[in-house]
């Protein structure tokens, strides 16, 4: 079966490649050439389990840094410098990551080397709480991140194509809203009940279940040039050449500029209604709020492989208007709603729009980037955006609620996120190749089950 | 002889600077400078508890005070809990007027994992530090109920204690500058 991707490729690659004047004989070579991707179950349970445990590791990180540093009697000046340090870098990290990504020829060996340093961050902030020392573990664990991410998205490309794409994402993001909110759960009894150190040793320890894992998936199965969204080529000569023809940028760029509205949105609800909670109901805030984490990662882990298998059928856009008409609500309902149990239940919400991020950001750049060979710098370039609106989104929530009250903060989320949903409403593209019909019910769910 | 006069220097700047942190210690505090927040967490004592300290004679006008652990301890990041064994959160920071006395605490309260933690300042004379200096916990004499709802401390803008019921703020003589506080 060839996939008939020849001439979307060509149209977008021509007037490039005739500027570059040698690029035209690689532009006729067939993307996929007839040879449908067939990863095996080994490949495809070590994937699960990776995305799982690289979950894991990630949760110690956050704001509970700050927790542990506070109790390492770090001032907060400090602990400022050191978190701002870690946000420049894996904000401005995001599109080198990605680069860096497309570049290797074994994404397996990147993730490797990348979850093996986010270990070793987590080792360096458990054994050596020095100033020098946790400034610069923040930086590896941010830069390694960056690289982290996109990794794993190309694993899950390479091994699958993107006919298979959809399905492989909903259950990535199962497993690592399983992992996230298993972590989170451990890890908050860890800080209890040994010290906040040991969380971040358990966090390094989890790196080896997760190299484990991670073994698992045989490299002869991950293509480098379907994990890079394309034909594996040298470097190119003008680099975003092959992203800049227009049919590509516009949804890449309303896609970006939507999701940054999302995070500028979103980012700082949580930990805004968490403050909310502690204000409201002392004693059981702290379980509240730890309800508030865990229970929406459940939700998602058990939507998000549906949500894959829709964004087949449906198409994208039915499910990002989804995910973003959730957004503005759950925003409302904070500001009105004043029981703190309730909060909790609204706070149910987040999963449906956490399981349209995590599905539908790397799918929706994947369709955008097939056949450029740019698919993780693309990620990155929109990781950026994502990450300088929920960079600014708590610093917002936080002049505003100082000014004018919790209330009006959560209304003011709102309102950015209803911005994002008309984005996407009036301005985004159905991104779904027309080439790729919907797979048939029962293949897509057998995919996913292997 | 200019790196004489250069060591000599040194040395003298060094005993300056010795003189300036041992002032603190000292029984009777003069007015100081108005010191940076991660200055002010320097160890403090408290004034009630004031066992008499062993001062020894420096050379040239610097005084060496030795204090025996049971009587002083470092604050910074230690845990606060309330009179009823609540878990309320860690000491961040002190909040000192213009004669350097301590007048609030800051403590970091509630949250789970670092989310929806609220930094809040309850009044320096509401803290107990003998009673779990043993285990390293200062305890404070209010329950998470009761300071819940107490504005979040922010550099910069009018600190709002939370005092002790009985107004025992009284027994301390008043500043400059009070910091404006607010009972429960």
């Amino acid at each position: 079966v060839t996939l008939s991707v020849a001439p979307q490729r060509w149209r977008a690659g021509g007037p490039d490649d005739v500027a570059s004047g040698r690029g035209s004989t690689r532009a006729l070579v067939p993307v996929s050439a007839g040879e449908l991707p067939h990863p095996s179950p080994a490949s495809l349970r070590g994937l699960d389990w990776f995305v799982f445990f690289v979950a894991n590791v990630q949760t110690g990180f956050g704001p509970f840094v700050s927790v542990y540093l506070t109790s390492m009697a770090w001032t907060q000046v400090d602990i400022g410098i050191v978190l701002s340090l870690g946000g420049l870098v894996s904000l401005f990290g995001q599109m080198p990551g990605g680069a860096i990504v497309d570049a290797v020829h074994s994404e397996r060996f990147a993730a490797a080397v990348a979850v093996a340093l986010v270990g070793l961050s987590a080792l360096g902030f458990a054994l050596w709480p020095f100033y020098v020392a946790v400034l610069g573990a923040s930086v590896l664990h941010a830069a390694a991140s960056c690289v982290l991410g996109p990794a794993m998205a190309a694993i899950s490309l390479g091994l699958v194509g993107h006919g298979g794409l959809s399905d492989r994402l909903g259950r990535n993001a199962r497993f690592a809203a399983i992992g996230n909110g298993l972590a989170a759960a451990a890890m908050g009894a860890v800080g209890y009940w040994i010290s906040n150190r040991a969380v971040f040793v358990v966090t390094a320890v989890l790196l080896v279940p997760a190299l484990i894992a991670l073994a698992f998936v045989r490299p002869g199965e991950v293509d480098p040039e379907r994990a890079h969204g394309g034909q594996a080529e040298r470097p190119p000569e003008r680099p975003l050449a092959k992203l800049r023809p227009s049919d590509r940028l516009w949804p890449l760029l309303i896609f970006s500029a939507s999701f940054m509205l999302f995070q500028l949105a979103n980012s700082a609800l949580l930990p805004l209604m968490g403050s909310v909670l502690t204000m409201r109901s002392g004693r059981w805030a702290s379980v509240l709020i730890a309800a508030a984490i865990v229970v929406p990662q459940l939700f998602v882990a058990l939507i998000s492989p549906w949500v894959g298998r829709r964004a087949q059928s449906w198409g994208r856009r039915p499910l990002l208007l989804l995910g973003f008409a959730v957004l503005p609500i759950r925003g409302v309902l904070f500001a009105v709603i004043h029981d703190p149990n309730v909060l909790v239940v609204v706070q149910l919400l987040d999963g449906i729009s956490a399981a349209v991020f995590g599905v539908l950001v790397p799918l929706v750049i994947a369709d955008v980037t097939r056949g450029t060979g740019h698919f993780n710098l693309a990620l990155g370039i929109a990781g950026t955006a994502i990450g300088v609106g929920a960079s600014v989104s708590t610093t917002l929530a936080g002049w505003v609620t100082d000014h004018f009250g919790s209330s009006t903060a959560f209304l003011v989320l709102a309102a950015i996120a209803a911005t994002g949903l008309a984005c996407i409403a009036l301005l985004m593209p159905e991104t779904r190749p027309a080439d790729a019909p919907a797979p048939p019910e029962r293949g897509g769910a057998a995919v996913a089950k292997t | 002889v200019a790196a004489a006069v250069a060591a000599l220097m040194i040395v003298a700047a060094t005993m300056a600077a010795d003189a300036r942190r041992h002032r603190h210690s000292q029984p009777a505090p003069q007015p100081v400078a108005p010191a940076g927040p991660a200055a002010a967490i320097a160890a403090v004592p408290p004034p009630e508890p004031a066992p008499p300290p062993r001062a020894e004679a420096g050379k040239a006008g610097a005084v060496a005070i030795t204090f025996d652990v049971q009587n002083v301890q470092a604050v910074l990041g230690k845990d606060v809990r309330s009179s009823t064994d609540e878990d309320m959160g860690r000491l961040v920071d002190v909040v000192v007027d213009r004669a350097g006395q301590p007048r609030a605490a800051v403590i970091d309260f509630g949250g789970f994992l670092g989310v929806g933690s609220r930094k809040i300042a309850v009044d320096w004379t509401a803290l107990n530090f003998a009673r779990g200096a043993a285990k390293g916990i200062i305890t404070v004499e209010f329950t998470r109920d009761q300071v819940k709802a107490a504005p979040e401390f922010k550099e910069g803008s009018p600190v709002v204690v939370l005092g002790a019921l009985g107004g025992q703020q009284a027994q301390q003589p008043p500043p400059q500058s009070p910091p404006q506080s607010q009972d429960k």
